[in-house]
This record gives structure tokens, C-alpha cells and sequence, in this order.
């Protein structure tokens, strides 16, 4: 056989390489998930309602025992999500979500939880500058009556237990904002949160109140979950042990996070909501384990109404930022106003989901009942009081990515699983640092006590959505941030971990020692 | 065989030191996904580096068309700078399905058209 030449060689190669790029990009676009989704999604196993028939619920606010002082029962507890089909939930005080508690900025409360579920359980104040003792720590356990199973994974000799009842006291000297209190029981959040434990926690001021904002009935909070559910009517989760007593985790192919196919708000499956053709405060929180949403709200002619952010997750803005659409990661807040003045009496504006695909591209919709006077506003200027810090003392870099753990595959903060036992971050009170957070896949990350701001996303500037003062960032795959913040408030050990919420359970915690 | 001549040698070097420039990014890469962030500048400087030698390379293997009466060098140049474009644009908006397997196809193509460059002089006569 004669030699080729380089022309027939090149030819050849040009050729072959062409087909095989062609090849290994269309699968490439074939196989991935674009846009970008970190987790598996379960399917429910019943029929699911058609969207907007559900009218949606408003939390019911939590009255006090006592002048500042709350008492919730967690305990099991039926209701009926969807339509005809009974669902046991583990609840604060017998619903999903638990009672708003309502507080006022700098007047102390305190919260008397008594557990009468099957495991232990222990609440986090998400958002809140908490004492250390009060914060939640994942071993502060409080354990059930009769709990004799021990999970020995790791001891820790700081925990501090108690039996039946806790009382958590929150001096609530912060910035008004939406918080969310949830479980945050060692191994075992995911699917505590998956079966009811979260509720909010708005925190008021004098000075928020008089910018006249839409309020009273203007005011929505939506707490935005999503669930799967099993044929019997429970909520189906992919967890190792379905006691959620002794090992922790699920199965594997959900290690990157659990995503249900039913879209929840404040508990009811894509529910409607009747409003005024006026502006509408839109107090919104993704409290799902794992799913990430970009909101957008679409009237029935396809328009889309803007989205006026006023705040982030720890208050007010200084300014006004007006959004298309909203990406929210999970437990992100945004303080939204939207106005329904343009949107015709009997039309109907969908609050959608531009991540979801089917059913998860839809999450409510508001029906337009009636003109009316609107003596609200959106002033130019919402707060003065944003922290902006610079000269920090010390930069630190943190890697957010899977990894091996003792037993099988988790995720890792800086190539280490959690370890209560463990200091990883030491820093003084009153210091400020910058933290550069670099993610493999996506991970919302949530320093607790500490308010932050977002300096750069990608080594650029931060994204419109990103003002503020935030307590969790949302990470994209590949994608890292700088974020700057001043450790003040109180000494002790705090957390910072990932906040989806099956990455947390896995390893995705570390320390933070305030001293 | 003849011997090979300015044009040549220019367009030999720019592609030899645009095919170490490019064997660097994928370091790059995996020390910011470690956790470094400065890995992260080293790629950005990188992508800048070697979507630059690029372009640079296109204008030597215009001059070898013009001079040499030798078009290859071209075309494949083009299909190299146009897939380095792709994937600058590809890295800075996070699509990372496409980013890393075109990634590893323009080092692989940038690696035979540089071997092709070197094996023998652009100026011999095909057989």
C-alpha cells in the first residue's frame, strides 16, 4: 500500500476529527441538563391537581403565651395538600408551614419548643443574630420522650441536650427582615424540613413601617417548597433509614439533592390567590431542600409585570432594583413589590418558574378581583443603614464539591466532611474578612449570625439580584464569590454549610468558632 | 525537501507556543474547582492568552497561504480560532456542558494541526 500524503492525511484527520467533535458535542447537548439542575427528581405516584384551583393559605400568626414569649409543639399531624388525599407531616404546632411568629426589631422573645415527635430535633433560626446557645447547633439536641437510640457517628463533647423542651431566646437585634426557622438536626435536616419543620419569622421596625409599603393584606409571605408524593398519600423521600433514627442519608443517585414534581406554596400545591389591582408586597422564600427557581411573573397577553426587588435576605435594600426575572436559590429571601394596576379585573398573572420544565415551571398565579385605591408606594431611597465594610483583615478560600466521606460519597467544605469536634475557622469579634467561596455544582451557601454582602460573582461585578445584605449566596456550577462581612454580635461556635439541604446532611458543614 | 523558510518557522512557533498556552487552562481549571481562587484569574488570563495566540496564528497561516501558496494551515487555523471563540464565550456564561468537552477537543485539534506544522516542511511539493 503506497503512503498517503499529507494532503490525503490531513484530509482524512480533518475529516474524522470533525465527525467526532460533531459527535461528542451533540451528545454533550443531548445528555446535560441545560440550564444547569444539582439534584434528582422523584416522581408522586398519584394523580396531581390542575395549577391555580388551590386557594393559597396565609400561615396563621403565633399569639403569645405571655408578653414575648412563644410555645410551639412539634408533633405529627394530617392535612390534606392535595385535594382528597390525607398526608401525615411532622409539624410545628399541627400545620405546614408552622405559625409566623411576628417580632419587633430589639424586643428579645423567646420560643418554648416541646418535641412530641419520634426523633430529636433541634431549631434554627435562619437569619437570626442568635447567642450560640440559642442558634441551633446541630447536637443541641432536644430529645423525644422515651428516645433510647444513640447515633454515635460522632461525638461531641459541646452538645448540649435536653429532654421534651427547649426554650431558644432571640434578642432580635437586627435589621427587619424575613427569617425562616427550621430543624437543623445533625444528619437528619433534609428530611425533617422535607416533612414540615420549617416556618417563618418576620422581624418589624418603625422605620420599615413608616416607607409605606404595601401592607396588611398587600403583604403575602410565600414559602415556596417543592414535594413528591407516594401512593398512600405521604410524602415520598428517598432516605437510607425511614425512621430517619439511626443512619442518615439517601439513596444514591439522589446524593446531589432531592427535587419533588409538586410546586408548594405556604403548603398548598400551585395555589391562586385573588388580589387588587394595586401594588403587593411579595415576601418570598424557597425553603425547598434543592430546587433552584427563576421567578417571573406573566400576565395572560404574555407580558411580563416587573419585579421590584426592596429587599434581600437580611432587609431592605437601599435602593430599588427592578428585575425580569428573579433566580432565588435555596433559602434565599426577596422582598418583592409587583403591581397588578396594569393587569385588567378577571386577569390573571402566573408567577413562573423559567428553571422548572413541566409541571415545576409553574408555581402560582395571582387572579385580579377588583379595582382599588392603591395609597402605597416604593420610595427611592428604602434604608441608610447597609453595612459596607472594607480593609479586611484576613481573605480566605473555601471549596464547595463532592467528595468521598467515611462511608461513601458526600460533599465537602475544603476537601473535609463536617465534624462537630472540629474547629475549621477561627476569627476574632469584630473582625472583617472576605470569603471566596468556589463551587463545583451548585451549592447555596449560609453563613449563620453574620450578614454579608456579595463583592464579586466570577471575578466580575455581582448580579442586580445580589444587593443587599444577604445571609446565603447561591453558587452556580464552576462558578466562585467573594463576599465580605464583619463577625459581630456574639462569641461561640456557629456553622456556615451549604444549604441544600441533602448536601448539609452529607458532610457540607464546617465551624466557626467566634472568639 | 526544502528548507523551510521565515514564513514557516513564524507560523511553526506561534501555533507551538499557542499549544503550550492552551495545555495550561485545563490546570488552570482544576486548581480553582480546588478551591483556589486565584485559579480562577489564571484561567481568565489564560483564555485571553490563548484565544489571542490564535488569532496570531491566523495571520502567519495567511501569510503562508499568500507566500507559500499553502491553504491548510489556514482553514484548520480558523476551525481552531472559531472553536477558541465558542468556548471563551462558553466559559463566561457558565455552560458548562458544552465548555468542557469542547475544551477538550480544541487542545486535541490544536495538538495534530501543530504536529502537521512540524512534521515537515510547508514548502515541500505534496506527492
Amino acid at each position: 500500500m503506497r503512503d498517503l500524503s499529507r494532503r490525503q492525511v490531513l484530509r482524512l484527520g480533518g475529516a474524522f476529527g470533525l465527525l467526532t467533535g460533531t459527535a461528542a458535542l451533540s451528545t454533550a447537548a443531548a445528555l446535560s441538563r441545560r440550564p444547569a439542575v444539582t439534584g434528582a427528581e422523584l416522581r408522586s405516584a398519584v394523580p396531581l391537581p390542575p395549577p391555580f384551583q388551590v386557594p393559597l393559605p396565609l400561615p396563621r400568626v403565633l399569639r403569645p403565651v405571655s408578653p414575648g414569649h412563644y410555645e410551639i409543639t412539634q408533633r405529627v399531624a394530617e392535612a390534606e395538600i392535595l385535594p382528597g388525599i390525607r398526608t401525615p407531616l411532622w409539624t410545628y404546632d399541627g400545620t405546614f408551614p408552622g405559625p409566623t411568629i411576628e417580632s419587633r426589631r430589639g424586643r428579645p422573645i423567646t420560643v418554648t419548643h416541646r418535641n412530641e415527635l419520634p426523633v430529636p430535633t433541634v431549631v434554627h433560626l435562619h437569619g437570626g443574630r442568635t447567642p450560640a446557645d440559642s442558634d441551633g447547633y446541630p447536637t443541641d439536641l432536644v430529645l423525644p420522650a422515651g428516645w433510647t437510640a444513640e447515633h454515635h457517628a460522632m461525638p461531641d463533647p459541646r452538645a448540649v441536650r435536653t429532654h421534651l423542651t427547649r426554650s431558644y431566646t432571640f434578642p432580635l437585634d437586627q435589621r427587619p427582615a424575613l427569617l425562616w426557622y427550621h430543624d437543623h438536626r445533625m444528619d437528619f435536616t433534609a428530611p425533617a424540613i422535607w416533612r414540615g419543620l420549617a416556618g417563618l419569622h418576620i422581624v418589624r421596625d418603625d422605620a420599615e413601617e413608616a416607607l409605606g409599603l404595601p401592607s396588611g393584606p398587600r403583604e403575602l409571605p410565600l414559602l415556596i417548597t417543592d414535594r413528591a408524593f407516594a401512593a398512600d398519600g405521604s410524602l415520598d423521600y428517598p432516605s437510607v433509614d425511614g425512621n430517619l433514627r439511626a443512619r442518615p442519608g439517601v439513596r444514591e443517585s439522589f446524593l446531589g439533592g432531592v427535587l419533588g414534581d409538586v410546586i408548594l406554596v405556604n403548603g398548598a400545591p400551585w395555589p391562586v390567590h385573588e388580589v387588587d389591582a394595586a401594588r403587593y408586597r411579595l415576601r418570598i422564600l424557597n425553603a425547598s431542600n434543592a430546587r433552584h427557581y427563576e421567578l417571573e411573573a406573566v400576565a395572560d397577553d404574555g407580558r411580563r409585570l416587573p419585579l421590584v426587588q426592596i429587599g434581600a435576605d437580611q432587609g431592605l435594600l437601599d435602593a430599588p432594583v427592578t428585575h425580569a426575572a428573579l433566580p432565588i436559590g435555596p433559602a434565599e429571601r426577596y422582598d418583592v413589590v409587583v403591581d397588578f394596576a396594569g393587569v385588567p379585573v378577571g386577569g390573571r398573572v402566573r408567577l413562573l418558574n423559567r428553571l422548572g420544565s413541566g409541571r415545576t415551571a409553574e408555581v402560582m398565579a395571582f387572579r385580579v378581583a377588583r379595582r382599588a385605591r392603591d395609597d402605597s408606594r416604593v420610595p427611592a431611597v428604602l434604608s441608610t443603614d447597609l453595612p459596607s465594610w472594607d480593609r479586611p483583615v484576613r481573605v480566605r478560600d473555601f471549596s464547595f464539591r463532592a467528595g468521598q466521606l467515611d462511608h461513601g460519597r458526600g460533599w465537602l467544605i475544603d476537601g473535609r466532611p463536617f465534624d462537630p469536634s472540629r474547629t475549621d475557622v477561627t476569627v476574632s469579634l469584630g473582625d472583617v474578612e472576605v470569603w471566596r467561596l468556589v463551587a463545583d455544582v451548585h451549592h447555596p451557601v449560609h453563613l449563620h449570625l453574620a450578614g454579608f454582602r456579595v463583592l464579586s460573582r466570577g471575578g466580575r461585578p455581582p448580579l442586580p439580584h445580589d444587593a443587599g445584605l444577604k445571609d446565603t449566596v447561591s453558587l452556580r456550577p464552576g462558578e466562585a464569590a467573594e463576599i465580605i462581612t464583619r463577625f459581630d454580635g456574639y462569641r461561640g461556635r456557629y456553622l456556615f454549610h451549604c444549604h441544600n439541604a441533602e448536601h448539609e446532611d452529607m458532610g457540607m458543614m464546617a465551624n466557626l468558632e467566634i472568639t | 525537501m526544502q528548507r523551510t523558510g521565515g514564513t514557516s518557522w513564524a507560523l511553526r512557533a506561534v501555533a507551538g507556543a499557542h499549544l503550550v498556552a492552551i495545555a495550561g487552562q485545563p490546570v488552570f481549571a482544576g486548581v480553582y474547582l480546588s478551591g483556589d481562587y486565584d485559579g480562577l484569574r489564571l484561567h481568565a488570563t489564560g483564555a485571553d492568552v490563548v484565544t489571542s495566540l490564535g488569532y496570531v496564528q491566523l495571520i502567519a497561516a495567511i501569510v503562508v497561504w499568500v507566500r507559500l501558496r499553502r491553504a491548510w494551515p489556514f482553514f484548520a487555523t480558523t476551525a481552531v480560532a472559531a472553536a477558541e471563540t465558542v468556548q471563551y464565550f462558553a466559559g463566561l456564561d457558565g455552560a458548562l456542558w458544552l465548555h468542557l468537552p469542547l475544551g477538550v477537543l480544541t487542545v486535541a485539534g490544536l495538538v495534530v494541526l501543530v504536529v502537521a506544522l512540524w512534521r515537515r516542511p510547508l514548502e515541500d511539493v505534496d506527492a
